[in-house]
């Protein structure tokens, strides 16, 4: 059991594959070359998604985008032991992880391009839409494992959140409720170590975030968020543990976002390149690579496949996306309301009035 | 660094100052009956040994923030128990004029910030007055006392964390009486001992027997020295029992009247520390009358006061609520 064996007191990192690809033996999860190369693959796209996002957004054609470079093992491990009847309730650093877990790329894209079709989930994928307002959403996700726990279908359910959603009040009442009802909860935070510009020691003075579950009496572990394996193996016990009925855990995945924070911000303001340049040598992605290179499990001709083949995945996916046609304006005043209040079907008639006459102008 | 043992002159203070609030709150609850009380009356009977040790550190100039359940705040602070009595008689002599009641009364002479209707409400009043503290560079603490049930609400969180971080001189006291109305602590959360909450904000969690007035002088004095070197916030949970209802007609059918007793015979904090006081010689039968009965003419003095106040008039109603004129 990593949650007993690794106190986060003592800062006590779970870490199995090493920056340089060399795998731990006495800790290897039971996964195989071949479901380390899917993953692989996986982690590719995400890659390759979100550098053409970025461009797209410089393009026009998408809106703000944040971005997931640097954290793809997270997202692809933490969701590997997942099962389709398991929630996903995510902020909006996870399309990776939405996207595993079955929200197709096309969707995804028209997200980020603006059409509230984008959460529009398929039925039977279990993902909640993206939640902009940072923390607010751990607390759907308790209510979701709740009723899971109430219906017994054996579900569970994941929230992914960043370091700075921690110091949010609703944060801890949904850690605090999770607790007390045992709900079947995995509290995944993806420490990037920044909130935008604000560096994770001047967001809280407790050492470690895996730590603050002693606060709620459930485990909490750190994990190297830069390594699958060790995500992978964190993870499934945490996602058996709330299946099994032994309730919530908290997994701190120690990582960092190599990107800006969104398409609208600079990092170079707040960190210097030698940090970046540090942490690109820790790439998730690179010590992967390195260890199915040993195995002979990597080539290079493999990885010419791969970025084709992924390439073509993810422009597919965002060229569907566009031809998707733009939602009518009145769609703002929908969705909100099942009737619409007064108020809105006054703007929305405002608004109408204001195209005729740009139209007839 | 050690906490000096406290004077019998400080001694005397705080006893009758643990009697001030007993005997204020009996009162009040009588005055309640006799329908002179506007409003919900929350009594702090059983927990006079949190405030009165810990305010015993403090000066008019340092701040304390309170809850519902405010009055032994108020006075363990120095408040004017006859401006208080009227408040919440509703008569315009009243600390909030007669217009604001048990839950609303402040006092900014005295450092006390104000009683709170809002469970946490608090948090970000005491935290905003150490950031001041800190600010001005005045040495000024602030002590932010709250129940059980209020940790298990945001505003406790955000500010703890970030009273952590900035080193704030806060000295966050949970009154620990295991109870949130009527719900008992364990069916809201899963960690009973609130102080080991502290490892989640990087700051030491300290646990005391609240019903012990000088343990708690003692960890209250090291918590806010500590404050005062600018070493930041501590976490001090005072286990403690509040010995009548949650408010004033609450028939407590969640709590066996043998639990009740045990803490009201066995652990009473004005016992205790009489006791203390009896055994180092710094009590005699005779002072302890006089304590009693110099409190007791004060309230009376208070009920007097209240009674032969004014009530405000109607057309104080828009007054007071902004810091201009709406009327
Ligand atoms: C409640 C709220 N406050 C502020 C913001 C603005 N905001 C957007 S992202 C962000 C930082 C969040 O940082 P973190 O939780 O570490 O997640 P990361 O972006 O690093 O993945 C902030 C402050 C917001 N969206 N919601
Ligand atoms: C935000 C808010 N929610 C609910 C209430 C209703 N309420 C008043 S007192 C109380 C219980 C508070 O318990 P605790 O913090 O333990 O203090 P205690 O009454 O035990 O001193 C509740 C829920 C409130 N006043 N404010």
């Amino acid at each position: 059991m990593f949650a007993d064996r690794y106190d986060p007191l003592q800062d006590e990192m779970v870490s199995i594959l090493t920056p340089d690809g060399c795998c731990d033996e006495t800790l290897r999860p039971d996964l195989d070359d071949e479901q380390i190369r899917t993953m692989y693959r996986q982690m590719l796209t995400m890659r390759l998604y979100d550098r053409k996002a970025v461009s797209m957004q410089r393009q026009g054609r998408f809106g703000t985008y944040a971005q997931m470079e640097g954290q793809e093992a997270c997202m692809a491990a933490s969701t590997y032991p997942l099962e389709p009847r398991d929630w996903i309730v995510s902020s909006y650093r996870e399309t990776g992880a939405m996207w595993m877990h079955g929200v197709p790329l096309k969707l995804l894209s028209l997200y980020w391009m603006g059409n509230e079709f984008g959460s529009h989930m398929p039925d039977g994928v279990n993902v909640l839409p993206v939640s902009i307002p940072v923390g607010s959403h751990p607390l759907h996700a308790v209510g979701l494992a709740y009723a899971g726990k109430y219906r017994q279908d054996g579900s569970v359910a994941v929230t992914y959140f960043g370091d700075g959603a921690t110091s949010e009040g609703d944060v801890h009442e949904a850690m605090n409720l999770a607790g007390v009802y045992e709900a079947p909860c995995v509290f995944f935070c993806q420490n990037n170590q920044y909130a935008i510009s604000v560096p994770v020691r001047e967001q809280t003075a407790s050492p470690t975030i895996a730590q603050k579950a002693l606060a709620y009496g459930f485990p909490g572990v750190l994990v190297d968020g830069n390594d699958i394996m060790a995500v992978y193996a964190v993870m499934q016990e945490a996602v058996e543990r709330a299946r099994r009925g032994g309730g919530p855990s908290l997994i701190e995945a120690y990582t960092y976002r190599l990107g800006a924070h969104t398409t609208a911000d600079d990092p170079t303001k707040y960190r210097d390149d030698a940090e970046v340049e540090f942490w690109r040598s820790r790439d998730p992605l690179l010590r992967v690579q390195k260890y199915l290179h040993a195995r002979g499990a990597w080539s290079e001709d493999w990885e010419h496949e791969l970025l084709e083949a992924c390439t073509g995945e993810v422009e597919q996916a965002m060229n569907d996306a566009e031809a998707v046609p733009q939602p009518p304006p009145q769609d703002m005043f929908r969705y909100m309301f099942a009737e619409p209040s007064a108020a809105l079907r006054e703007q929305e008639a405002a608004l109408l009035a204001a195209l005729q006459v740009q139209q007839k102008g | 660094m050690p906490v000096e043992a406290p004077s019998a002159e400080k001694l005397l203070d705080m006893y009758a100052r643990m009697w001030r609030i007993r005997l204020f709150e009996e009162q009040a609850e009588y005055q309640s009956s006799q329908g002179k009380v506007m409003g919900a009356l929350h009594t702090y009977i059983g927990e006079e040994g949190v405030a009165v040790p810990a305010c015993a550190h403090l000066q008019d100039t340092d701040y304390i923030t309170s809850t519902h359940r405010g009055h032994g705040h108020c006075i363990a602070k120095g408040a004017d128990i006859s401006r208080m009595m009227a408040e919440l008689f509703g008569r315009s002599t009243g600390y909030c004029k007669g217009k604001g009641g048990s839950m609303h009364i402040a006092d900014f002479q005295v450092g006390m910030l104000g009683a709170n209707g809002i469970v946490a409400g608090g948090f970000g009043i005491a935290t905003g007055a150490g950031l001041a503290a800190q600010l001005r560079g005045s040495g000024q603490v602030a002590v932010c006392f709250f129940g059980d049930g209020a940790a298990n609400r945001g505003p406790f969180h955000e500010n703890i964390n970030i009273g952590a971080v900035w080193k704030l001189p806060v000295v966050y006291v949970c009154e620990n009486n295991q109870f949130a109305q009527w719900t008992p602590q364990k069916d809201v959360t899963l960690v009973t001992d609130i102080a080991n909450m502290s490892p989640a904000y990087g700051i030491p969690g300290v646990q005391v027997d609240g019903m012990d007035p000088l343990a708690v002088y003692e960890a209250a004095g090291e918590a806010i020295a500590r404050a005062r070197r600018g070493e930041g916030p501590t976490l001090l949970e005072c286990k403690t029992y509040r010995f009548h209802g949650h408010n004033f007609g609450d028939p407590q059918q969640y709590r066996t009247r043998e639990e009740i007793a045990e803490w009201s015979d066995n652990r009473d904090p004005i016992k205790q520390l009489a006791a203390h006081m009896r055994d180092a010689g710094i009590l005699s039968d005779e002072q302890d009358a006089d304590i009693q009965n110099t409190v007791q003419e004060e309230i009376t003095a208070a009920v007097r006061f209240a009674e032969s106040s004014p009530y405000p008039t109607p057309d104080e109603l828009y007054k007071d609520v902004y810091s201009y004129d709406i009327g």
